[in-house]
């Protein structure tokens, strides 16, 4: 019986040994002139807001903690980055049209204001994405009035 | 058996009502608020606005887009309905697959399909324009 463990827990390591061979692509490109940062001058506050909260699932560039290189948690978290990217990449956000720029802007607001993002399985890891009322209200408050700028063309 | 009768008539009396509240209930052009062409008009009508209105059911939905009351949106947030429109028709997410399954004439056809996408297009352009 106590050999079957051993054997069992060998196996466990083993596998846990193998996976590690089995990583998903590194979300780690470069900025170029399209990101947000580059393209808008953006307020610091906001930026900085971006950068905490968003960018590590919504730009092609992740701050990786250690233990997010380690499968399987690499694979959840590159699930997660491939999700968020598809909706939202705002490292392409100088190739958009205004429309795109617009409603983009318009669902980050709402997304924000329900308190559906950031998701709170990232906000549990990453305190600096937990957002004050304060932040918030701010980061809402720069989407809508750069979606009205965009709108007439300011 | 006299009771059996009768519960089978009440049953029947229900059912007759229900179906008659339930005519009642099918969206008429009127409740359209939004200005549209008629054939745009008519997709919306047979395809989405049963779901898609103020006096819906289904809460999801008319939270999403609400036929009744779109044309009191900012242009932004038209712009957004617009956007999410195109999406879910060209990913044929709308209507519901569920939903289709128990209604499948409100399937799209690709024709009806193209008329809400070049509308959503075509609508989202002259926005931009009036505002520019």
């Amino acid at each position: 019986m106590r050999r079957i463990f051993q054997l069992v827990i060998l196996l466990f390591i083993l596998a846990l040994v193998v996976i590690q061979f089995f990583q998903p692509e590194k979300n780690k490109g470069e900025i170029d002139s399209n990101h947000i940062l580059k393209s808008e001058q953006l307020p610091e506050e906001i930026s900085s807001l971006l950068a905490n909260a968003c960018l590590d699932c919504h730009s092609n560039q992740t701050n990786y903690l250690w233990y997010h290189q380690v499968a399987p948690v690499s694979w959840f978290i590159n699930g997660h980055i491939t999700e968020g990217k598809s909706e939202l990449n705002l490292s392409d956000w100088g190739t958009w049209d205004p429309i795109d720029k617009i409603t983009a802007l318009d669902d980050m607001a709402t997304e924000v204001k329900k308190g559906k993002m950031p998701l709170q399985s990232y906000v549990l890891i990453h305190r600096k994405a937990k957002l004050s009322e304060e932040q918030k209200a701010s980061l809402t408050a720069w989407a809508e009035s750069l979606s009205e700028k965009v709108l007439t063309g300011e | 058996m006299k009771n059996l009768n009768l519960i089978t008539s009440l049953f029947l009396v229900l059912l007759l009502s229900s179906s008659i509240s339930f005519a009642d209930e099918k969206p008429d052009e009127k409740k359209i608020t939004l200005k549209m062409p008629e054939d745009v008009r008519a997709v919306v009508d047979n395809s989405c606005f049963g779901c898609h209105n103020t006096d819906s059911r289904n809460e999801d939905a008319r939270e999403h887009l609400d036929f009744k009351t779109m044309h009191q949106l900012s242009d932004i947030k038209k712009l957004g309905a617009f956007k999410e429109i195109r999406e879910v028709i060209e990913e044929n997410e709308m209507p519901p697959k569920k939903f289709l399954e128990r209604r499948p004439e409100k399937e799209l056809t690709e024709e009806q399909k193209k008329i809400l996408i070049d509308w959503v297009k075509k609508e989202s352009v002259a926005l931009m324009n009036q505002n520019q």
